[in-house]
């Protein structure tokens, strides 16, 4: 398994957001994880990736900052929920997070070199950046544009062009399609498509279920912090109290 | 008058600028309002007439041994007082006036209350279009603009460079660049007290160095910053500048003026909290969740 959470538990001061959950991704699957709003599906990422362990020590002491983080997460067999985030990246375990945060006083290509921060040779970073530019090919032509001036769906091209730029064996993608007109969205969509094909394994959280549940291989639903289902989009569609009650279909 | 007028402004807004950029860096990166910095900059004065004038190193010798002292002493007071109580804001702030009065009266204990000086490190002047500029005055400004270029190169062009960058635009995500955002706040804090540290060995041949000599800088620093937008590189740069010439202004123009130049700096900033509180170049901070 490349990625193994077992028996997580989350609380933030006394709201419990994940709850004893437990869940894998293999390589080279395109897993999704969707959910109601509040379900803990953005806690879950932030809990794999080292975020919530690093606000509970940089916030420790004060208000909100009563955290707790039990459970187990394994990623490529190695243990890294005692891992601090930023070597976690370094294992390949990438996170492209919510509202996509791209760097915004700083221009594309600027925040794709930050993306590259751990690799140390130059020509492999050029490499990584001339894949980029393949994959995003809007990314070069606005190489020196400050990113906070473009659009959101371009942003969301930037997130996910950062991420790769540290070669990824898995990337955690949240939200991607929040907040993006509908022709941007089906980019987003087709671009990730194009992402897995490169045999990189993603973790994809989405709102938007009929989209996601025909591109991924296996999906997870979270409700109140806990899986309530599992399995391949019709399986899930099929089943008509989480269809009506869990995924608003 | 003019010439004058023009030379000290542009010396006294190269300084102020090194002095505002420091401390932009650190509230940027850490979110510190760092009130220590100017001491910073006074600590490495003292180091260099202590230097210089105790053990008898040549200034060439004294004042990169001053600058690098500053820089770790800042380091380690971050590591000791203000790293376990960062997310506090408000103890930080108080941390750090602390820290700046505790390096205030070791000054006084050590060097009484004297007005010290450091002899220039050359002599005799330059004539530019009729008006005497001394050699240390031209020294002086061709090292602070040097020092300023050499912090933008940093801050554009290295790769801890946008390290730093990164860190204070979105301390979060720049943990998911496998950015250690704890190091590079420890790191910032050594490099803003760096850069305080060569302004103050810029001005130690020109100013007379007493214990209280960080309080005006000070003021006129946290006026710039104000004036330029709190955070914001370019508006510590160009808001520097504009409060050097406004302050010189002031001292030749203005009859009585050097008595005023204080309540120029504040005056301006009171003007700027009422019309434009964010600043010339104000950004706007990402919400942290």
């Amino acid at each position: 398994m490349l990625l193994e959470v077992a028996n997580l538990t989350v609380c933030y001061d006394r709201a419990l957001l994940i709850n004893d959950l437990s869940m894998v991704v293999d390589t080279g699957e395109l897993v999704s994880l969707v959910g109601p709003n509040g379900a803990g599906k953005s806690t879950l990422l932030r809990a794999i990736t080292g975020l919530v362990a690093w606000e509970k020590k940089s916030k420790r002491g004060t208000v909100g900052g009563d955290i707790t983080l039990e459970g187990r997460i394994l990623f490529n067999g190695e243990r890294i929920d005692r891992t601090p985030a930023h070597e976690i990246v370094k294992k390949g375990l990438i996170h492209c997070p919510e509202r996509r945060r791209p760097f915004r006083e700083m221009t594309v290509l600027e925040n794709l070199h930050a993306g590259a921060y751990l690799v140390k040779d130059r020509k492999e970073a050029q490499g990584n950046l001339e894949q980029v530019y393949a994959l995003f090919p809007v990314l070069k032509a606005r190489s020196k544009q400050i990113s906070g001036t473009l659009s959101g769906g371009e942003q969301q091209m930037l997130a996910i062009g950062r991420a790769l730029m540290s070669e990824p064996k898995l990337l955690l993608i949240d939200e991607p399609s929040t907040g993006l007109a509908p022709i941007s969205r089906g980019e987003v969509f087709e671009k990730i498509r194009q992402i897995a094909q490169l045999h990189i394994t993603v973790l994809l959280v989405e709102q938007e279920v009929s989209t996601v549940f025909k591109m991924a291989s296996r999906n997870y639903v979270l409700s109140s912090g806990k899986i309530i289902a599992e399995g391949p989009g019709e399986t899930l569609l099929q089943n008509e109290v989480i269809r009506k009650t869990y995924l608003g279909l | 008058m003019i010439q004058n007028i023009i030379i000290n402004g542009l010396i006294n807004g190269s300084i102020y600028a090194l002095l505002a950029i420091g401390f932009s860096l650190i509230f940027g990166v850490a979110r510190i309002v760092n009130i220590a910095h100017t001491a910073f900059y006074m600590l490495a004065a003292y180091f260099i007439y202590v230097g210089f004038g105790y053990l008898g190193l040549s200034p060439y010798v004294a004042m990169p041994l001053a600058v690098l002292a500053v820089g770790l002493f800042a380091v380690i007071c971050y590591k000791l007082f203000i790293d376990p109580i960062r997310e506090h804001e408000a103890a930080v702030l108080i941390a750090t006036i602390a820290l700046a009065m505790v390096i205030q009266e070791a000054l006084l204990i050590g060097f009484g209350g004297h007005y010290l000086g450091v002899p220039p490190l050359i002599k005799g002047y330059a004539e530019i279009v009729g008006v005497k500029v001394t050699y240390q005055h031209l020294l002086a400004l061709a090292v602070a603009l040097l020092a300023l270029f050499g912090s933008w190169l940093f801050l554009m062009k290295t790769k801890p460079g946008l390290a730093l960058r990164s860190t204070a635009q979105d301390r979060e995500v720049a943990n998911l660049m496998g950015i250690n955002e704890a190091r590079v706040a420890m790191l910032t804090m050594g490099i803003s007290a760096m850069i305080a540290a060569i302004a103050g060995a810029i001005v130690v041949p020109l100013f007379v160095l007493d214990p209280h000599m960080w309080m005006h800088p000070l003021i006129m620093m946290l006026a710039i910053v104000v004036l330029g937008g709190l955070g914001s590189m370019k508006g510590s740069f160009v808001g520097a500048y504009i409060m050097a010439f406004a302050e010189v202004l002031v001292v030749f123009l203005v009859p009585m003026g050097s008595f005023l130049k204080g309540s120029v700096a504040l005056s301006i900033m009171i003007l700027v909290l009422l019309i434009r509180p964010e600043g010339l170049f104000g950004i706007a901070f990402e919400e942290e969740r």
